[in-house]
């Protein structure tokens, strides 16, 4: 017998890759969004930082942006630096 | 002359501007220059030197006012004493009265002008002013009488005290004939019309200066005795009807009544008496007869007896509480009708009958609130009262749930799937599903269903269009907001997103001269926001044609997006093989799992079943449910009845089907409908515990302290939009609150709680 796949139709999950499941600061986790946003996914990023936390995007700006001299990670208080990858 | 303050002789001045009072009074010709020099007159008295006699000159004008209504009434007197027994006189009297009057009150307004210089300077200075009267800090009003009037209003005083007290009851018994003829015979001249109306008004105008109480003369002489006679006639009119109509034909002269009642108010009487007037008559012929207008309200409701519905609606309309009765009758009647469309459905249609045949009723009776009640929201809540309470209702046999939040979602399922209408009718019957929708309580149940149902259409290419599929989300989304659609917009942007990722991959591919050996289509779903049940990692060992093409999607998939981990879920997948047997070859669309069985048997013709479950490393349940599938379809044979580790498999040579182009279903709803269904309330409640606790928290957050019926209160209110929880649910959170120490009953009550931070 021979036998062809002629079209194949795959459905995939994704998630994102982090070593939590909530966000620490704003305590959603990070399949939901942020409270500000509405939609998840990519209208509600996830960003990396050195120090390998995770925090939604628009929580670790917010948190930057009230941050006077330093820019540090509100989880280990190291300088924040942003993990492009 | 000199406008300088002379010293006149009195009497010599009052004598000429006597004169020419009687003149202007009786309407008789002055000449131009009697009237200036009067006038003349009038000041020079009102400045006469050494003192102003305008105090002498009031009096004497009021004297002569008094003396020329007497003589009026006098010859009225005499005219009735000849007149006394005839009948044809009475309205004689009327018409005489109404023409003296005419007269009189003309005269008086030009006798005001000729008094201007006295009603101006004299009278104004004591007049209080109007403020005062208004905000009550004034002479009260028995002052204001002793103090002088202007000339035009003191003769209007005189002719109110003297003519009308003395022939007021007389004038008003006659009115009242005259009336009572216009009402039983229709008979009176337009003549006698005026002549009644002037009469009536003459006893507003004796008033019309004043600035309180200008109806208190028509209402205590004329109104009151109006009322009750025209009571008394509606009284006898409305036995006279009940005693030969029915319900029907009572309803219609009562309007036509009415209706003229308004005529003859506007006719005859001053506009404060027409709400009175109508009023009476309500209360007379309605109101007292409530009952036997109810009386048959039951059959007209059930017959659907519009024209006499819209005429009691008319009736019972301004009357207090008097559609309260109706709209009951009304409520149970749908309630009934609805029940009944909805009872003993059969058959695999039951969605679409429920909805169906619960929108008729709706339909139906919508119709008749806008067509007979006037769209009355009274009515149009009842009608919601009544859906809500059949659509929510427990079936009969009390044990199973109310399903209407399954058959709704169901109905939608099905449209949005195979159904042969054209778009437009689609979209006008998901309009009307979200009529029913609105009543369900149990929304959250119909969001569960529904987006299992729109998950299981979107992964499988199922609905017939796609623009569909957005335009009922955001119908939902307008009934219930968008945290109700959430995870419906999210499931339908993935796909959107996903065909645009298919496209950019195949890009890619021509980009870097790469060729796939399948056809790939991939749907790329976001964790969260598809109700895909817990993730059991079903182990698979994917076959060696899936490999590739996966792993360069995956290697695409992480130079587009960072961060991010794919993981398949190959139950939910599917592809279509090209099977070549000896004499022919079919393409069959499966599932992925089969698939990899099939594709296991192109070099050999026979294997074992543990063998094929071992390459595959499957998991027994899965293996079984997608090997018996593809063994019902005739495609493999084997040597048991079972399945069994040791059973021989072996490739049908002979298969034949009809069609060269089929597919393979069965293994996608081996899962029991029932399962499923009972699967789905259990999520649903969970996720109530998790939302009724979510919103405790919030609310108690927000106030501190709160008592436990004012907390419920609150949940109630808020959980409104989603779902109905029932108090012992409520209760039971608050406990695990409790528990949980989000909160704690306060020391001093036992029925309170307070949030501790």
């Amino acid at each position: 017998m021979k036998v062809t796949v002629k079209s194949w139709t795959g459905v995939a999950l994704w998630k994102w890759i982090a070593n939590d499941d909530n966000c620490g600061i704003c305590r959603m986790a990070f399949e939901a969004c942020c409270p500000d946003c509405s939609f998840a996914g990519d209208d509600c990023p996830l960003v990396w930082g050195h120090c390998s936390h995770v925090f939604h995007m628009h929580c670790i700006c917010k948190w930057l942006n009230s941050q006077l001299n330093q820019q540090l990670c509100p989880m280990c208080r190291q300088t924040w630096r942003f993990n492009d990858r | 002359m000199s406008l300088r303050p002379q010293r006149i002789v009195f009497d010599d001045v009052w004598g000429c501007l006597r004169q020419t009072v009687e003149k202007v009074l009786k309407l008789n010709s002055v000449r131009r220059d009697d009237w200036n020099s009067s006038f003349t007159d009038v000041y020079s008295i009102c400045v006469a030197f050494p003192d102003p006699l305008a105090d002498r000159l009031y009096s004497e004008t009021k004297l002569f006012l008094e003396n020329h209504v007497k003589s009026q009434l006098d010859e009225f007197n005499c005219y009735m004493n000849d007149m006394n027994d005839s009948e044809s006189g009475e309205n004689q009297l009327l018409h005489k009265y109404y023409s003296a009057w005419k007269n009189y009150s003309q005269g008086l307004e030009y006798l005001n002008y000729l008094y201007l210089y006295l009603n101006q300077q004299h009278i104004k200075k004591q007049k209080v002013s109007e403020a005062e009267i208004l905000y009550g800090n004034g002479t009260t009003p028995l002052t204001i009488s002793q103090e002088q009037m202007e000339i035009g209003e003191l003769g209007l005083d005189i002719w109110r005290l003297l003519m009308i007290q003395n022939l007021g009851d007389i004038l008003v018994k006659q009115i009242l004939q005259g009336i009572e003829r216009d009402r039983v015979d229709n008979c009176l001249t337009s003549k006698d019309i005026a002549t009644i109306h002037g009469v009536i008004h003459s006893f507003v105008m004796v008033q019309d200066y004043k600035k309180k109480g200008n109806l208190q003369l028509y209402e205590s002489l004329f109104e009151g005795k109006m009322l009750e006679a025209s009571g008394n006639y509606f009284t006898s009119q409305a036995s006279k009807l009940l005693q030969n109509c029915s319900v029907s034909q009572y309803m219609q002269e009562v309007i036509r009544i009415l209706e003229e009642e308004n005529v003859r108010a506007h006719k005859f009487f001053h506009i404060s008496s027409i709400q009175k007037l109508k009023k009476e008559c309500e209360d007379r012929m309605i109101t007292d007869h409530k009952n036997f207008l109810y009386s048959e309200c039951k059959e007209m409701v059930s017959n659907d007896k519009r024209d006499d519905l819209r005429n009691l609606y008319v009736l019972l309309k301004p009357i207090v509480d008097g559609l309260k009765e109706l709209i009951q009758i009304l409520l149970e009647q749908i309630k009934n009708e609805g029940a009944e469309s909805i009872m003993n459905l059969k058959g695999e249609n039951i969605h679409i009958q429920f909805v169906e045949n619960m929108l008729q009723v709706h339909q139906k009776y919508e119709n008749l609130i806008v067509e007979t009640f006037k769209n009355d929201p009274l009515f149009l809540s009842a009608l919601d009262k009544a859906c809500a309470s059949v659509i929510n209702s427990k079936l009969s046999d009390g044990k199973t749930t109310c399903r209407s939040a399954e058959l709704v979602a169901k109905y939608c399922d099905n449209l949005l799937k195979k159904s042969k209408s054209t778009e437009c009718e689609i979209e006008t019957k998901l309009s009307k599903s979200i009529t029913i929708f609105k009543y369900i309580e149990d929304k959250d149940v119909y969001q569960k269903f529904y987006s299992r149902m729109l998950a299981k259409r979107l992964i499988h290419d199922q609905s017939v269009n796609m623009e569909l599929e957005e335009v009922m989300i955001n119908k939902l989304k307008q009934a219930c907001g968008y945290e109700f659609t959430n995870k419906l917009h999210r499931m339908y942007t993935d796909i959107g997103i996903s065909m645009d990722l298919n496209n950019k991959f195949n890009q890619h591919l021509k980009n870097v001269n790469d060729e796939l050996s399948i056809n790939l289509a991939i749907k790329v779903l976001q964790a969260g926001a598809w109700p895909l049940g817990p993730q059991t990692n079903i182990t698979f060992a994917v076959p060696q044609e899936f490999e590739q093409p996966i792993r360069k999607f995956e290697a695409f998939y992480n130079t587009s997006f960072s961060g991010r981990k794919l993981s398949w879920l190959h139950h939910l997948c599917a592809g279509e093989l090209k099977v070549s047997l000896a004499k022919k070859s079919y393409l069959i669309t499966m599932q992925t799992y089969q698939m990899a069985m099939l594709l296991l048997f192109e070099n050999c013709d026979t294997m074992i079943c543990k063998e094929v479950r071992e390459v595959l490393q499957l998991n027994n349940d899965n293996f079984q449910k997608h090997l018996q599938s593809l063994v019902d379809q005739k495609l493999l044979l084997i040597d048991t009845e079972k399945i069994e580790d040791s059973s021989v498999l072996s490739l049908n040579l002979e298969f034949t089907n009809k069609r060269t182009k089929f597919k393979i279903t069965a293994s996608m709803q081996k899962e029991s409908p029932q399962q499923e269904i009972e699967q789905t309330i259990t999520q649903v409640d969970e996720d109530r515990k998790l939302y009724l606790q979510a919103a405790i928290v919030r609310i108690m957050k927000a106030r501190k302290v709160l008592k436990h019926n004012a907390l419920i209160q609150e949940i109630l209110s808020q959980s409104k939009v989603c779902f109905a929880p029932s108090i012992p649910m409520i209760k039971k959170c608050i406990e695990s609150l409790i528990d949980k120490q989000y909160i704690e009953r306060t020391a001093n009550s036992s029925d309170e709680y307070s949030y501790v931070a």
